[in-house]
């Protein structure tokens, strides 16, 4: 046992002190800070002030006005303050205290985006005026016109009482900014239902409140109270423990092949097996990459906690599931690692590694394709029965886990049970392999080469 | 006393071949035992059966007085033909992860460490990492890798392939200091000319069969001589009365002098003596067989230096790496 842990303790450095691991690991950080900062410095920077002038071709004679007023800068910053103070509120507790932090931060960006007014002055042009020569100066490249808007004449009246009302056209310049256009259409839209809705004899606001029902946010009800639902949570959560597992085992995983192809294209590995038999010196490497996999875990897993943390919602993982996590890693990690290692084993070098590894990349694609319609419906007699089916039942069972309805005790463990099963039989397999292919130099096996050695083993 | 290893009527089969066949083997405690072959007789093979590495299809290993190897591995150091070293690990610490597989605990081990790379002259290379080491540096570290722990039993597979002569006589060296302090020592090699400075007792395979389990004198007394050598006291002398003796099968010109080959049923002493009367000699000798003559002999069955022999002597000789 002591020479499993030499093994194991040389294979987990060989791993972690290395340039190349330790950039891997840290890359994802750094980019992900990288981007928080980078967003928050965009965000900041207020955009360059839209200047310039909107012509209306009215057919009506009547839309010009209401557009006018609805343009006007001053109404414009009147209606975004409305809007800041209400996203204000709509904000997470802890982000409307908080001053300093990415909290600060990101309400800061938030407001100062809102509250940017641009400068528009409307034109209304001549009904008689040729649009086709009205849209050129939206092509010049010193004409201060940003939108040109034809109202259709029937746009307030219809022609006929069953004939439906007409619109309007809407052209713009190259690139213009998409909040302008937004501003001309709504102010439009809200111009032309306040004509047509006085013009039927109607009241807008009676029209309005009629009209109005809240959106309400659904809350759950659990064993342990009401609580709210967190709709992005409920798909997010289940998505992180899964990706947390997928990339330790990964880690180790593929660390595993690559030492494992290492040792043997070396030939370092007779001069092993000289001190320690074949199933020590896989035991010992599968143990090794499994503490490289709890690193990865512990240092994503932390980033993923602070993170939560900073927005206050740790209380909503179970710690019991962080267990279940552990369990569930160490079940996915000796299928896989072991698999992996009898890959490396069988192979002479990675190339040839890469097309034995097509299998089991693919099946470990599985998860990726169930996660949404697992977290989505996580009792659905599908997600049932693909908890039992190795070796995606630690993936699939933690997203469940980790979904709105986790799934009933037994369900957990019996999955549990079937991934000890395929731990062995993994194990029982690779180590066959293993001690064969060890040793084995030439041909790359096929499938039925590794039939043969586990029955030569 | 139970020899070190013994093997008894091995056979190992890889598919369709046969790699070792009906082998015994019994190396006495102490011993200095060569073992030779050509390439692909089966010398790896049988290294791997006796160390546990491959297990025989029919037989019996006995290892250290143990049913396998695997239950006296901290006992043997072994330096297989098919080795290498962590590319990336510092030199020193390789050699105490192998020592600590082995078996080897406690704060003496890296002081051992220290002193064995001393005595070979990689003592300056110990922070090194390995793959900066030249060939002959690794080989002589993987050589320390197998004997750092002091094992009661040596095995050695093609130990000096590769090395320069003085690289290849430090390690001749080192084996013998070995096997002075009481190891059991067998070394393969397909270079009959090391078998034949370092051995007390060879053991010869070709095709997976034994063909040969001798000590050195045992052999030369069992492959008597069939040629003379002779030169004649007088340079200019004739060959021609040598040629003309009884029981002279052939004569040849070899190193300034003359080759004589012996019929079979003529006594090569009773020829020497009459060559040396009919032509006054300045040296006449019967030739003393190496190795490599009986090794040739047994396995092409000829005698003569034919032309199939050439190919094979070549072999024999070689000097350079050329395992795969």
């Amino acid at each position: 046992m002591k020479r499993v842990l030499h093994v194991a303790l040389r294979e987990f450095l060989a791993t972690v002190a290395t340039r190349g691991f330790l950039l891997g690991i840290l890359m994802m950080p750094i980019i992900v800070g990288i981007t928080i900062v980078g967003v928050q410095s965009i965000a900041h920077q207020a955009p360059p002030r839209v200047q310039g002038e909107v012509a209306l071709v009215d057919h009506t004679g009547a839309v010009s006005a209401g557009v006018s007023r609805y343009l006007a800068p001053a109404a414009i910053a009147a209606r975004r303050d409305t809007e800041a103070a209400r996203v204000e509120d709509a904000l997470p507790e802890t982000l409307r205290e908080g001053d300093g932090g990415i909290a600060g931060a990101a309400r800061e960006g938030v407001l100062a985006a809102l509250r940017d007014v641009p400068e528009l002055t409307l034109v209304a042009l001549d009904p008689s005026t040729d649009v086709e020569e009205a849209k050129r100066q939206l092509v010049s490249a010193e004409g201060r016109r940003l939108a040109l808007v034809v109202v259709h004449p029937d746009s307030l009246e219809r022609k006929a009482p069953d004939s439906p009302f007409g619109s309007y056209d809407l052209f713009v310049r190259e690139k213009l900014d998409d909040r302008i256009v937004d501003e001309i259409r709504t102010g439009l839209r809200e111009t032309i239902v306040e004509l047509r809705v006085s013009r039927a004899g109607l009241d807008r606001e009676l029209v309005e409140a009629l009209t109005w029902v809240p959106w309400v946010d659904s809350r759950t009800v659990t064993d342990r109270g009401e609580e709210d639902t967190n709709e992005a949570l409920n798909v997010m959560l289940p998505a992180a423990f899964m990706l947390l597992l997928f990339v330790s085992v990964m880690t180790g995983g593929q660390a595993l092949l690559t030492t494992t192809v290492e040792e043997k294209s070396s030939r370092v590995v007779e001069v092993l097996l000289s001190a320690i038999s074949p199933m020590q010196l896989m035991a010992g490497k599968i143990l090794g990459q499994l503490c490289v996999g709890f690193v990865v875990m512990a240092v994503y897993g932390g980033m993923g906690a602070a993170a939560l943390v900073s927005f206050a919602l740790l209380g909503v993982i179970d710690p019991w599931l962080l267990l279940y996590l552990v369990i569930f890693y160490l079940i996915a990690h000796f299928v896989i690692g072991s698999l992996l290692a009898a890959i490396g084993a069988a192979v002479n070098d990675m190339r040839e590694a890469q097309s034995l590894m097509g299998p089991v990349m693919m099946v470990l694609m599985i998860p990726w394709l169930l996660w949404m319609p697992i977290s989505r419906a996580p009792s659905s007699a599908f997600a049932v029965a693909a908890s039992f089916v190795p070796p995606i039942n630690p993936f699939v069972m933690l997203i469940r886990m980790a979904s709105s309805s986790p799934p009933p005790l037994w369900q957990v463990w019996l999955s549990i049970l079937v991934g000890l099963v395929s731990v062995y039989a993994a194990l029982w397999f690779a180590s066959k392999v293993f001690r064969v292919g060890v040793l084995m130099y030439g041909k790359p096996p096929d499938l039925r080469t590794l039939v043969r050695w586990v029955r030569m083993a | 006393m139970i020899p070190a290893i013994q093997l008894s009527r091995i056979t190992k089969r890889f598919g369709e071949k046969i790699a070792v066949r009906d082998f015994d083997l019994s190396v006495p405690r102490g011993a200095l035992y060569g073992f030779i072959g050509p390439n692909g007789a089966g010398k790896t093979t049988t290294i791997r059966i006796i160390l546990s590495i491959l297990f025989p299809d029919s037989g019996e290993v006995s290892v250290l007085g143990r049913r396998s190897a695997l239950e006296a591995k901290d006992r043997i150091g072994y330096l297989p033909e098919e080795r290498g070293v962590y590319r990336k690990m510092r030199v020193a610490s390789f050699l105490t992860y192998m020592a600590r597989l082995k078996g080897q605990e406690g704060p003496e081990v890296s002081r051992k460490v220290g002193s064995w790379l001393e005595r070979v002259g990689l003592g300056d290379t110990a922070r090194k990492r390995c793959e900066e080491l030249s060939k002959g540096m690794q080989q002589k570290l993987q050589f320390l890798a197998a004997i750092v722990h002091e094992p009661e039993l040596l095995v050695l597979d093609e130990p000096f392939s590769g090395l320069d002569p003085v690289n290849a006589r430090l390690l001749r060296d080192l084996v013998l200091e070995q096997h002075g302090r009481g190891a059991t020592v067998l070394f393969s090699t397909h270079v009959m000319t090391q078998a034949e400075q370092l051995c007390e007792r060879v053991v010869m395979i070709d095709g997976g069969r034994k063909v040969l389990d001798d000590t050195l004198p045992g052999i030369r007394r069992r492959y008597t001589p069939r040629a003379i050598r002779f030169e004649a006291a007088d340079a200019t002398a004739e060959p021609d009365p040598l040629r003309a003796l009884a029981g002279v099968r052939s004569l040849s010109a070899q190193d300034g002098g003359w080759r004589l080959e012996v019929h079979d049923g003529h006594s090569p002493s009773q020829v020497l003596a009459a060559a040396v009367a009919a032509v006054p000699a300045a040296r006449a000798e019967l030739v003393r067989p190496t190795l490599e003559d009986v090794f040739v002999r047994i396995v092409t069955g000829e005698e003569t230096r034919g032309p199939g022999q050439v190919e094979l002597r070549a072999a024999l000789r070689e000097e350079a790496d050329d395992s795969p």
